[in-house]
């Protein structure tokens, strides 16, 4: 990358973030916005930090509940890509099944889970591993079905069995895909873990905080409640373009990575 | 058979439904020699490749490989398709040992004989390189040298070069000749290019379909090496002509 793809891609995101937010507050101070209609952003910001203390345990429990479903849900739905993808009469028995998980509204998943699982983290775990499961799935089945069949020959041809056909050649070649699923399914975990706070919390959470101050009048308190359920969503969605990033190096690079590399460099000027 | 005979086939057939892919074939391959096919599609070249590579079990008939039965089997000879098939998240040296990751493990020596490969052959620097930073005809050679590190004797290639502009393919014809008087190896060449056909060959199959079979099978003699000369000397003429007249002459009835 060069120095000013470099700077264009850091400033170029930050400047939409700072626009987003003049824009916001010029509304608000101009427009006359009463305090609880609509915070200033400061405000919104400010209400996080002088109730960190209190919100602090809430977020670590949200991000949590994101982080264990997200993983829960990307192995179960890699995994179900594959037995989609390689055992053909399964496509008929279970896909039927998957249309069917993602038809149910999530809402209505909440009270049985809690008639199940309780009121802990379980429940929130598995809303939001039940969302993002199905976008990996139907990414890695894609994948894995558009996997070159000459290819396949080839291996076939220099005698390779299945397994090393599968772990040499489809898996990687399905990759691309499946960090398109995965990064669909990270912009929806936190959705997931908010709505499983809704519906399937007792005590304390993120969103029952949220609640109240929106109950007591308290913008400030919904604004800066929102930003931190952003704040999780947006982190979870880079770490997991940091990870494609470093997992699929041949997409943005000429060369291996040194550490990478099988060869001896005989690059001259590297 | 003598003792320099590589490939034996007797009667090999294959039929797809009603159609007849394969008439009852005998072909003998001498090790070391560069043979090409040429013949309109349908005439049972593919066909012949799927059989002899082992994707396809002939109806009847045997096939003898260094002595040995291979009708069935696969992992026997290397391959090389018109498409390069390299894998864009291996690099030029991932490409290369391919073969050998596909059987099991890459080995050091797997490493140090693609390494040895890619640097007689002037992809030395680019071993690192993963495919995509690669020109067409780059791309072909790592093929052609993944298929070398199957060290098998047999080469089977399908139209490797029918992808490339005349320029690169006239280079790389040339390169294919080098590699293969290095390497000792036998090669089965289809093409569509009659040109490239007795340019490259010792000898020349002309198929023909409904139903596939060989109706000609010419010797080139022309001096090796093989240059521009070569193109444009009476000899090589005269043998493309009656390679013409045969794919015509067949076409026609």
């Amino acid at each position: 990358m060069t120095k000013k793809k470099l700077l264009v891609n850091i400033f170029g995101p930050i400047l939409s973030v700072v626009v987003l937010i003049s824009i916001w507050q010029s509304i608000v101070t101009w427009g006359h916005v009463a305090s609880y209609i609509a915070p200033k952003p400061f405000d919104a910001v400010r209400s996080v930090t002088s109730n960190w203390s209190t919100l602090a345990p809430l977020t670590w429990w949200t991000i949590k509940e994101t982080v264990y479903g997200y993983l829960a849900g990307a192995l179960l739905g890699a995994f179900l890509g594959v037995i989609l993808s390689k055992i053909p009469l399964m496509q008929r028995v279970l896909y039927p099944l998957l249309i069917l998980t993602q038809a149910i509204p999530i809402i209505a998943l909440a009270p049985p889970l809690v008639m199940i699982l309780g009121f802990g983290v379980m429940p929130k775990v598995v809303i939001v591993a039940w969302i993002v499961f199905f976008p990996v799935t139907v990414s890695v089945l894609d994948g894995l079905n558009h996997v070159d069949k000459d290819l396949l020959t080839l291996a076939k041809v220099f005698g390779a069995n299945p397994l090393r056909r599968f772990v040499v050649l489809e898996m990687p070649a399905a990759v691309t895909q499946l960090f398109s699923g995965l990064k669909i399914g990270a912009t929806y975990a936190v959705t997931g873990a908010i709505i499983g706070e809704l519906a399937a919390s007792s005590g304390s959470s993120l969103a029952l905080y949220q609640r109240s101050a929106s109950g007591s009048l308290d913008a400030a308190g919904v604004y800066g409640t929102t930003l931190i359920m952003t704040a999780i969503g947006i982190v979870w969605f880079l770490l997991v373009v940091g990870v494609e990033f470093l997992a699929t190096p041949w997409q943005r690079r000429s060369t291996a990575r040194r550490w990478r590399r099988g060869a001896k460099p005989v690059l001259p000027n590297n | 058979m003598s003792n320099s005979t590589l490939l034996v086939l007797r009667g090999v057939s294959k039929t797809f439904g009603t159609t007849t892919a394969l008439s009852p074939m005998d072909l003998e391959i001498e090790r070391g020699s560069f043979v090409s096919i040429v013949g309109p599609s349908g005439c049972g070249k593919s066909t012949l490749f799927n059989v002899l590579s082992g994707l396809l079990r002939p109806d009847g008939g045997t096939i003898t490989l260094e002595g040995k039965d291979v009708i069935g089997a696969t992992g026997h000879v290397g391959y090389m398709l018109q498409k390069d098939l390299l894998v864009p998240w291996r690099t030029v040296l991932g490409n290369i040992t391919l073969g050998a990751r596909l059987k099991g493990k890459v080995t050091p020596e797997n490493r140090e004989q693609a390494t040895g490969f890619a640097e007689k052959y002037g992809l030395g620097e680019f071993l690192n390189h993963y495919p995509s930073a690669l020109s067409g005809g780059m791309r072909q050679r790592v093929a052609l040298m993944r298929t070398l590190a199957t060290n098998h004797q047999l080469l089977l290639l399908d139209e490797p070069f029918g992808a490339l502009d005349a320029q690169t393919r006239f280079e790389m014809q040339q390169w294919l000749l080098q590699v293969w008087r290095d390497t000792e190896r036998t090669v089965l060449f289809i093409t569509h290019d009659v040109d490239e056909a007795v340019f490259l060959s010792d000898r020349v199959l002309v198929m023909s379909p409904r139903p596939g079979r060989v109706v000609d099978d010419l010797r080139v003699d022309l001096p090796r090496p093989r240059t521009l000369d070569t193109l444009v000397s009476p000899a090589f003429t005269e043998l493309k002509a009656r390679v013409l007249h045969q794919l015509h002459r067949e076409r026609a009835v």
